[in-house]
């Protein structure tokens, strides 16, 4: 049986002469929610592009459930259970809040040009499955009422919220959210850390990359910590909290 | 349900115009709107340029034309080679140049579209270079002949109303969504599981294909082509009917269609200005309706109401 969903081994990244990740391991366990933390230029968001297929790493190697993705186009990283929101939130500007979520459930569905132009009984019932999806996922973010919306005409919480529910359509096993909470007003954040204990409980396992030091350490089981990046300490919000290290890092101390 | 409107439409204007002027004239617009909803569906809505698609066009009425005039086929036969000919050059096209993005992609296209007109003018022996083919069979389905204004004006526009459906019911399905997915951000497309270089080959061919079916019908429309009828400016005023229609509206397309071709027949009263005031008036819609002509007027509307 794995222990582990996700698991990079020794990676090693460089742009140009910098040396952005420095011999990275760590796993993490399915079901719980993983937070990568560490100052600005530490890594965090070049290790998250070396997991969703972005960045392929110099060295080392990423397995998900055991199999190595590393290579792997994107589009097929996501076909096998790994889904994504971006730090500056990217949604399909031009198309309706349901839309966006339908987007989504791509690569959950199989019909194409043919079946479009067609219309078998296979086409629409696949699609009126998949509205149906994206309902329920528009209900459980509470966006329901603005299904219809275009999604660059709402709030930006709101926009947040609507891009965890357009990941969450393509039914992954894993998924990362880049820095969930910037932007979000205290409220927001609130929202946003009860949702996040919620897609645990749906038995999505989350790696996310965050600055809100209250969000993170209040519903991280994990946290890996990274600083110029090195891999400084892993460990239980308490643990992270407590080591000097870490406080040494985040104050400047050497 | 819109699309029952225009059936209805077409089939009063073809029973009650008799002038054989303003049926070929209809029948031109018809053909455009073939051009242009190909186009549309690749710039509109995969927001992917391509300033070569007289190219297509161009294909579509050449292949049937020689194999009708120099090898004697009937023109049904050649209907399915000529779509699949410029499916799989598209295709072949597709797979390098659709790599590049946005002015490369323009010049890339470009370039293409001016390789074919080379070869449509220089190859003469098939196409009769710059002096044209003349000589390309009219259709005739069994005893019924499609050669009168009439019947050849609802051969056309039977056509566009099957482009206008199969269109529409892309763009609102999985592969419409992708398309419009990658108009928006190629980047977040792909991390929603879309194999954004695959759907946009498609869709290149699917644009294709439409100007192929254009172009075969306009040859046994005319029933003579020259290369002039496929260069660069044809290349350009597609892309113009696509933007004055409205990009990523297939109303747009019948719109940009027709006021592309019919501008210049009403202009001629200014005579020799003709060609001024057809400049201006289509910056003056780029100025005040950057939306394109159908979602300016439908702003406009609701702008209106909303007061």
């Amino acid at each position: 049986m794995l222990n582990s969903i996700i698991e990079l081994e020794s990676i090693s990244k460089s742009f140009g002469g910098i040396q952005a990740l420095y011999d990275i391991s760590f796993q993490v366990k399915p079901g719980c929610i993983h937070a990568i933390i560490g100052p600005n230029g530490a890594g965090k968001t070049t290790l998250f592009n070396v997991v969703t297929g972005m960045y392929a790493p110099d060295e080392g190697e990423v397995r998900f459930e055991g199999r190595a993705i590393q290579g792997m186009a994107i589009h097929d990283i996501v076909r096998l259970g790994i889904a994504r929101t971006f730090q500056n939130v990217e949604l399909f500007g031009s198309m309706s809040v349901l839309e966006n979520v339908l987007v989504g459930r791509h690569s959950r569905m199989r019909s194409g040009f043919w079946g479009a132009i067609g219309r078998w009984r296979r086409v629409t019932d696949e699609e009126s499955d998949a509205v149906e999806q994206a309902r329920e996922l528009l209900r459980f973010t509470g966006l329901e009422e603005l299904a219809d919306q275009k999604s660059s005409d709402l709030p930006f919480g709101w926009q947040r919220f609507l891009e965890i529910a357009r990941a969450l359509a393509s039914e992954p096993k894993l998924l990362l959210l880049d820095e969930p909470a910037s932007g979000l007003n205290a409220v927001e954040t609130n929202q946003l850390g009860e949702l996040l204990l919620k897609i645990r409980d749906r038995g999505v396992t989350l790696l996310l990359v965050e600055h809100d030091m209250s969000l993170t350490m209040g519903v991280s089981d994990r946290i890996l910590v990274l600083h110029q990046g090195r891999r400084l300490a892993e460990g239980t919000p308490r643990e992270i909290q407590s080591n000097d290290t870490v406080i040494g890092a985040y104050l400047g101390r050497e | 349900m819109k699309i029952l409107w225009l059936a209805g439409a077409v089939a009063g204007a073809g029973l009650l115009i008799s002038n054989p002027y303003h049926l070929q004239l209809l029948t031109f617009i018809g053909i455009y709107t073939l051009l242009t909803l190909g186009l549309n569906m690749l710039m509109g809505y995969a927001g992917q340029i391509s300033l070569g698609h007289a190219a297509f066009y161009g294909l579509g009425a050449y292949s049937t034309g020689i194999l009708t005039v120099h090898f004697g086929w009937s023109p049904w036969m050649t209907l399915p080679v000529s779509v699949l000919l410029t499916a799989g050059v598209a295709y072949a096209v597709a797979l390098p140049i659709l790599k590049l993005k946005g002015y490369y992609l323009g010049m890339g296209t470009l370039g293409f579209g001016i390789i074919v007109f080379i070869l449509f003018r220089e190859w003469s022996r098939f196409t009769g270079g710059d002096s044209g083919l003349v000589g390309i069979p009219p259709l005739a389905l069994g005893p019924w002949d499609l050669s009168s204004r009439t019947s050849f004006y609802f051969l056309v526009w039977g056509t566009v109303l099957v482009g206008l459906e199969v269109c529409r019911r892309v763009v609102n399905s999985r592969v419409g969504r992708a398309l419009r997915a990658i108009h928006d951000s190629e980047h977040a497309a792909s991390a929603m599981g879309i194999d954004t270089s695959r759907v946009k080959v498609h869709v290149f061919v699917l644009s294709a294909v439409f100007a192929a079916i254009a172009g075969y019908l306009y040859a046994h429309m005319v029933q003579f082509i020259s290369p002039s009828s496929f260069d660069f400016m044809t290349s350009v005023r597609m892309v113009t009917m696509v933007v004055i229609g409205g990009m990523a509206s297939i109303w747009g397309a019948l719109l940009g269609a027709s006021v592309i071709t019919l501008l210049p027949q009403w202009l001629h009263v200014f005579m020799d200005y003709e060609m001024v005031v057809y400049g201006l008036i289509l910056m003056l819609i780029m100025i005040f309706l950057p939306q394109g002509l159908v979602r300016g007027v439908v702003d406009l509307y609701e702008r209106s109401r909303a007061r």
